[in-house]
């Protein structure tokens, strides 16, 4: 499992991340943190006038399970509804990052910027 | 006598399996330590040829049982040199321990204005108990401080006790993150002198140190048997009229005298603060852990580490900006804190797992510890009997590995 986590793809969304930075303006303003690993995500994006997710962009420090979840997500959340986005979950995030399977442990940190997305979009009114 | 790792080494049965594909390299032990198969035997004798409840049974297997049972305590009171044996309250964990007396003294003996003192290194288990008996007293709770370089800053505590309010002091004999160990003789004394109570958190120094209650001026002191070699029971130590005077922490069978349908009496020390039937089995595992590791030593456990923390630190230096938390060598038990720059410890974790290395990575429990070194987590390595040389050569190597795996300039 682990040796998954530490390929080159992972690696390279870590080292060079996609989308990395803040939205201003931006539809969907929100930072999380996930206190017992001290990863940290501030989570902008903007919505199209049908309501889907046009642009994301984030920044934060993290493992490098947490961060490359989160520039992978900046792409993969394009074109979706709210509500879409919000069925998503743990076997999405583990197709996005290529059909890894994360231990108990990495869960977390993967979820990071999905929760803090869900969150964001309920905040704005962009959730029932 | 120095310590015969290979040799305890193969004493521990999981040793022989192998954690991907390479050899258990450990360094866990302060979060919980392995078992021995005199620690497991003994229990399965219990359960096999031994076993019924204590204290009840007029049968001479129950007997047998309490027989067992009652040993234990008399070896962890000889373990950590307490006067009476009826002082050993046996606990699930030096974190029930430390509860037990914050229900039960600091319920009664702490009011709203008084003061209760900690420290900024404590691991929540001495922390938080603390915390919430000042939240619901309305007493202050005010925190000896750190210093940059991890030792306690002894010149705060004069100030937090000379107007009289201060009640309790908790300290922990060795920090689970810095591995600092405090002048705790010399807090005791302090605490004393201005009529305080003084409770030691031992979970960390009672698996790799000798530990005297008397010596060490204590008035409670906890540990936890899992940490040294035993199963998931622990102990609660208390100077007898401190515990005669307090009220039990939880009621039921067994701690009482005499039960009426509005009114009940209690049993005398220690049984009034063991209500239930106790895990027996693994108290007598817990006693058969003190005799292991009384048999190797304390005295030489604690030289074998102090050696093997000096050369981690010397052999970590190696890894480019690695930065230690905590003390250097001289001043810590056998566990090392580090930070290495632009890599989360999530990931050393990780890929150490990988060599079949077992680290910590996270906070450990001891939040405004990390807070107050700005650090979100660290990653650690704790050393036990069982560790030696080249469990650090290969720690070193793997992390080695981390570097290249993950910093790019």
């Amino acid at each position: 499992m682990s040796q998954d986590l530490y390929r080159e793809q992972l690696l390279d969304h870590y080292h060079n991340p996609e989308n990395y930075g803040v939205l201003d303006p931006a539809d969907v303003d929100i930072e999380m943190d996930n206190p017992t690993c001290g990863d940290m995500v501030h989570v902008t994006a903007r919505l199209d006038s049908a309501g889907r997710v046009s642009e994301v962009m984030f920044e934060g420090q993290g493992c490098v399970v947490s961060m490359a979840a989160s520039s992978m997500l900046t792409e993969e959340l394009v074109g979706k509804t709210p509500d879409e986005v919000a069925a998503m979950g743990l076997a999405e995030i583990q197709e996005m990052m290529g059909g890894i399977r994360l231990s108990m442990g990495r869960v977390k940190c993967a979820l990071l910027s999905l929760n803090a997305m869900k969150q964001g979009l309920k905040e704005a009114g962009r959730l029932g | 006598m120095p310590l015969d790792v290979p040799a305890i080494r193969q004493q521990f049965p999981i040793f022989q399996r192998r954690v991907n594909g390479k050899r258990l390299i450990y360094l866990d032990s302060a979060a919980s330590s392995q078992k021995p198969q005199a620690v497991i035997d003994a229990m399965v004798r219990v359960w096999s040829s031994s076993y019924a409840n204590v204290h009840r049974g007029l049968y001479s297997l129950a007997e047998e049982a309490t027989e067992l049972y009652e040993d234990a305590r008399t070896k962890f009171a000889r373990f950590i040199n307490a006067p009476d044996v009826a002082e050993i309250i046996h606990v699930r964990n030096a974190t029930e321990g430390l509860n037990l007396v914050a229900y039960t003294w600091g319920e009664v003996n702490v009011h709203a204005g008084d003061r209760i003192v900690i420290t900024e290194l404590e691991h929540h288990a001495n922390l938080v108990p603390w915390q919430q008996l000042a939240l619901r007293k309305g007493a202050e709770l005010a925190y000896i401080p750190v210093t940059d370089a991890g030792f306690l800053d002894l010149e705060a505590l004069p100030p937090l006790l000379e107007d009289g309010r201060t009640k309790l002091v908790a300290c922990s004999v060795m920090s689970n993150v810095l591995g600092t160990r405090p002048p705790v003789i010399r807090v005791a004394e302090m605490a004393h002198a201005a009529g305080a109570v003084i409770v030691m958190d031992g979970a960390q120094a009672a698996p790799h140190q000798p530990l005297d209650v008397q010596a060490l001026g204590a008035d409670f002191l906890a540990f936890s048997g899992h940490k040294l070699c035993g199963p998931g029971v622990g102990v609660l130590w208390g100077r007898r009229e401190l515990l005669e005077s307090m009220p039990p922490f939880l009621f039921g069978g067994d701690m009482i005298r005499t039960v009426k349908q509005y009114e009940s009496k209690w049993n005398e020390v220690p049984y009034k603060f063991e209500a239930g039937t106790p895990p027996v089995a693994e108290v007598v595992g817990l006693g058969a852990a003190v005799d292991f590791l009384t048999d190797l030593g304390m005295e030489e456990i604690h030289a074998h580490e102090q050696q093997l923390v000096r050369y981690a630190m010397e052999r970590l230096s190696e890894v480019p900006d690695l930065k230690f938390i905590g003390p250097g060598p001289a001043d810590r038990g056998a566990l090392v804190s580090f930070a290495l720059k632009g890599v989360h410890p999530h990931d050393i974790a990780a890929i150490l797992d990988e060599d079949g290395i077992c680290v910590r990575a996270g906070h450990h429990c001891a939040q405004p510890l990390h807070d107050r070194f700005c650090l979100p987590a660290s990653a650690r390595a704790s050393f036990y009997i069982y560790n030696d040389r080249d469990d650090v050569d290969a720690l070193v190597l793997a992390l080695q590995r981390v570097v290249r795996l993950l910093r790019r300039s």
